[in-house]
């Protein structure tokens, strides 16, 4: 017998061919529908959005049931009606969300320029041009204070992750507890908490670094729930193999299990920063924002990305709406390169040559 | 020799994953109400074939087949054929057990009616006849609607046929049913499988030599060199690919010299 | 039954203490650190607590909690969270109701409809949607949304505006309950959707092709055999995403108008709703001393109730997986 392999033929996917009846009967099942819906928005003057879930949802419904009884029988019907519903709500989200990226987009991109990116808005009254100003300062504040909260955040973070995976201690069930406790407390009421604390009591007026001790309590249950499950994601023998050569469990930590979720760790600090980084409530409550460019985190006004944007858009006009949608762009541009970074250092690496599907 | 009949026959199968032909040629006539063996070494496409026979092999992802797989002397791979509806005759058991965790030992058994839509045939009767023939009756009467993953493995496993059974199914394809468990259970899924041969057709893929003796009537033997395609070696009754081999390569491989 | 002999051989106690300094060093910082989230959290409750009192005592809880009115200017003043209780509470299950059908039409058209590369793309547009700050979301909500949002209710009004959800006195149908829901549910698509589809992934396959194998079609399989084991994962999910909703400051406050006197309880496309957090970024600019303690009882009130919600939803993922071997 010739045992030589043959070429994979074209029609090597007997499953795929559907009788020609079938695909037009799937094909008018689809046109029609949206035929008839197109036809009433178009010409009958009906609304958009009544004519989608009115009368392309019902037909589409009708129609690709009907070619689900015929090709499959009765039990075609419901899978036909889930295919359709699903397509239907995924479709409706998505545009709904894409709508949102879009605007940002299309509305910031006018106000970006160099001098929108590096000026601060000393010389601008709320209908100034978007030819003065910028948003140089609001970068700035926003860099000091989430670096200052990640400056806190991280070791006490990353030592929680370290202490609920790494340790036996008896109050790890407690404090994973405690963890989720705060990470429901509401962005507002953590500003609420710092401004009670410290600004009632007279501690101090408000200040940037006041606000970063407002963003803690929402980056820390972040940073400490990912490093966790980094960890907990090395395997037990890496650590064995550790400890079985007699490291102390601080070496073998520092050597062995902390390089290998290095990863995880870096994305758990990325995320906890994407998080604070938009946070707005927090920030009103224990700041105020200037419109110069100050460095001074400890006294005195500090303009953020976040408050920026909520001010420009209290104020109401054209011209600093239209500022708060630049602001917001380059916001989202932060937001998207920490997300990006995070999801590509933690992508899935390939430790070993790619291997073929075993032949069974 | 008596006549026989076949209930599942195959005819020119060639397979491929992406541009890499697995199986070449493979022609087998699966005997009605009979057990039919499928042995030889790891990875040289025994269960890649047994997907063919019940259409779960299209699931996977760069999949390519030619040839025809004909049960009842139809091709199921035909345009008109609805792959669930081959399914429900062609009936197939994996290695490792998979009840579904969230239902009761009860409604595990009567789960491939329900998602079926055939819940007209469902009735107690139906549920104590397929525990019955699964051997799994008097390990499970008292305790029906507990959890199915409160059982061991052997009775999660011979709960998994039982649920296969309440489909009356034609033909059961069995892949390795016994590799995930203990001696113990094993002996008692192989004399399930005697009993129910009588009214169905079984199809086995087994590395256990032994186990291939003890059940299967039939037995066809699959090589694949490296790098070459899995074919099909030499097929014929038990007796006589084990006790007198026509081909060398069998000889060698029923005799352990490779495994 | 036989007695063991009394003289057995002592259990040793057998205990994992670092020894040296550094690992004692490590040990104790990692504990320290551990322990930083009990203190922030007492931190939190005193600090609140304190200042939060005296608004209770002299309002009374149940009159502060469930009551109506806020005038800061009369003396003695009223101050009753009672309409923006309901507000949020309303606003939210609105935006839950919303969300749910989409997210998880969303996770499932992703992890079991989409060809692999669409479903990466998705996936990663979806986790980045659930990172967008929730100020750009009210920026969008104001601008774009809004316009389309009124529209929509002017015409489920004029279809079906007899019945007492629908109903409209105020001739215009902005700021409304019905345009924050949306607002709230865009904001928490992605999380329902990003946690569901990871559910969705984490399957175990074997599952699908039993289930397959038994001759089922691609619903059946779904209600029968996806839902039952992702629920009490998505329910988790879905309780994360309401507790987010409740605690939405921004985006609601630039899409909702607020009333203090009366409760809106039904009438979604009413402009007037509440909502506690956005009270009190309102109200916060010019707050009085006894203001400040009201608003701060305020923000107590929401944190419970969102920990309230939190708990009963770590509970609920908990406790129904006796199926779960984990």
């Amino acid at each position: 017998m010739n045992l030589e392999p043959v070429a994979r033929p074209k029609s090597a996917e007997p499953w795929k061919k559907t009788t020609a009846n079938a695909r037009n009967l799937q094909i008018i099942a689809s046109l029609v529908p949206s035929g008839v819906a197109a036809a009433a928005w178009l010409l009958g003057g009906m609304d958009l959005i009544v004519s989608i879930l009115f009368v392309l949802l019902p037909l589409q419904l009708l129609a690709i049931g009907l070619v689900g009884l015929i090709l499959k029988g009765k039990r075609g019907v419901p899978d036909a009606a889930l295919v359709v519903m699903t397509f239907f709500f995924g479709t409706f989200v998505m545009v709904l969300l894409l709508s949102v990226l879009w605007s940002v987009v299309e509305a910031g991109f006018s106000a970006l320029s160099p001098q929108f990116i590096f000026q601060n808005n000393v010389y601008v009254t709320p209908t100034t041009g978007l030819e003065i100003g910028g948003v140089g300062h609001a970068i700035i504040g926003t860099l000091l204070v989430v670096g200052l909260t990640t400056l806190i955040t991280v070791p006490l973070g990353v030592a929680t992750g370290v202490y609920l995976t790494e340790t036996r201690g008896k109050s790890r069930g407690l404090i994973r507890v405690l963890l989720q406790a705060i990470a429901g407390l509401p962005s507002v009421v953590a500003g609420l908490f710092v401004y009670s604390m410290l600004i009632v009591t007279g501690v101090s007026a408000f200040a940037g670094w006041l606000g970063s001790m407002a963003l803690v309590p929402l980056m820390l249950p972040t940073v400490a729930r990912v490093t966790e499950e980094s960890l907990r994601l090395v395997p037990q023998e890496l650590r064995n193999g550790a400890l079985g050569l007699g490291a102390p469990s601080w070496r073998a930590f520092l050597m062995v299990t902390l390089p290998a979720a290095k990863s995880g760790v870096v994305t758990a600090i990325l995320l906890g920063v994407a998080r604070v980084i938009g946070e707005t409530a927090p920030l009103i409550t224990t700041t105020f924002a200037a419109a110069n460019t100050s460095f001074n985190i400890l006294e005195g006004g500090l303009a953020t990305m976040p408050t920026y944007i909520y001010n420009y858009i209290s104020l109401g006009f054209d011209t600093s709406i239209s500022r708060a949608w630049g602001a917001a762009l380059v916001l989202l541009i932060l937001v998207g390169v920490l997300f990006g970074s995070a999801r590509y250092i933690s992508r899935p690496k390939s430790l070993t040559p790619k291997k073929k599907k075993v032949k069974r | 020799m008596t006549t026989e009949q076949f209930q599942l026959e195959t005819k020119d199968i060639n397979v491929w994953f992406g541009e890499r032909q697995v199986l070449k040629d493979v022609s087998l006539k699966f005997p009605t109400n009979r057990v039919t063996a499928l042995i030889g070494p790891s990875g040289c496409g025994k269960s890649t074939f047994i997907r063919t026979l019940n259409r779960m092999h299209e699931l996977i992802p760069s999949a390519g087949l030619a040839g025809s797989v004909l049960l009842d002397g139809q091709d199921i791979y035909d345009e008109a054929v609805d792959p669930s509806t081959v399914r429900l005759k062609v009936g197939m058991v994996f290695q490792k057990p998979n009840p579904f965790p969230t239902m009761s030992i009860k409604e595990n058994v009567i789960s491939g009616l329900k998602l079926s839509g055939r819940k007209s045939e469902i009735s107690d009767d139906l549920v104590e006849n397929s525990l019955q023939r699964a051997s799994m009756w008097n390990e499970s009467k008292d305790r029906l609607d507990e959890p199915a993953l409160s059982l061991s493995g052997g009775q999660q496993q011979r709960l998994c046929i039982a649920r296969s059974l309440a489909m009356n199914p034609e033909v059961l394809l069995m892949d390795e049913p016994c590799s995930a468990l203990d001696p113990g259970s094993t002996r008692r899924i192989e004399e399930t499988i005697l009993e129910l041969k009588e009214s169905m057709s079984i199809v086995i893929v087994t590395h256990n030599m032994q186990q291939a003796q003890r059940v299967a009537d039939k037995t066809a033997f699959f090589l694949a060199e490296d790098n070459q395609p899995g074919y099909v070696v030499e097929f014929g009754d038990t007796e006589q690919v084990f006790g007198m081999p026509v081909d060398p390569r069998t000889n060698d491989y029923v005799n352990g010299h490779f495994g | 039954m036989a007695q063991t002999p009394t003289d057995a051989p002592e259990r040793r106690t057998l205990r994992v203490k670092p020894t040296t300094i550094e690992d004692k060093l490590f040990f104790g910082i990692s504990t320290a650190a551990a322990y930083s989230s009990v203190v922030l959290l007492i931190l939190i409750l005193v600090f609140l607590g304190i200042r939060a009192l005296p608004t209770f005592e002299e309002q009374g809880i149940i009159e502060f909690v469930f009551g109506s009115g806020w005038v800061a200017i009369e003396e003695p003043p009223t101050f009753s969270i009672g309409p923006m209780l309901w507000g949020s509470v309303l606003v939210a299950f609105i935006g839950v109701g919303l969300a749910v059908p989409m997210a998880i039409s969303l996770a499932y058209f992703i992890e079991f409809m989409a060809p692999k590369r669409l479903a990466r793309a998705a996936t990663l547009l979806v986790d980045l949607l659930a990172a967008i700050p929730s100020v750009i979301i009210g920026l969008w909500g104001l601008t774009v949304f809004s316009p389309v949002g009124a529209h929509w209710g002017q015409m489920l009004h004029n279809a079906l505006g007899f019945i007492p959800i629908f109903d409209n006195t105020a001739e215009n149908f902005l700021r409304t309950p019905f345009i924050a829901g949306f607002v709230v549910a865009v904001m928490i698509v992605p999380i329902i959707a990003s946690v569901t589809r990871e559910i969705f992934s984490r399957i175990d396959d074997d599952l699908i092709k039993a289930s397959v194998a038994l001759g089922a079609n691609r619903e059946s399989t779904f209600r029968k055999v996806i839902l039952p084991v992702s629920a009490s994962g998505i329910v988790g999910g879905v309780l994360l995403g309401l507790g987010r909703a409740l605690g939405e400051t921004v985006a609601i406050f630039f899409v909702l108008n607020l009333i203090y006197d009366d409760v809106n309880w039904f009438n979604i496309l009413e402009p007037e709703g509440g909502a506690i957090a956005s009270l009190i970024l309102a109200k916060f600019g010019e707050a009085s001393e006894t203001e400040i303690s009201a608003l701060l009882a305020a923000g107590v009130v929401l944190f419970i109730l969102t920990l309230f919600i939190n708990t009963i939803a770590s509970f609920i993922v908990a406790k129904a997986q006796p199926w779960n071997n984990r």
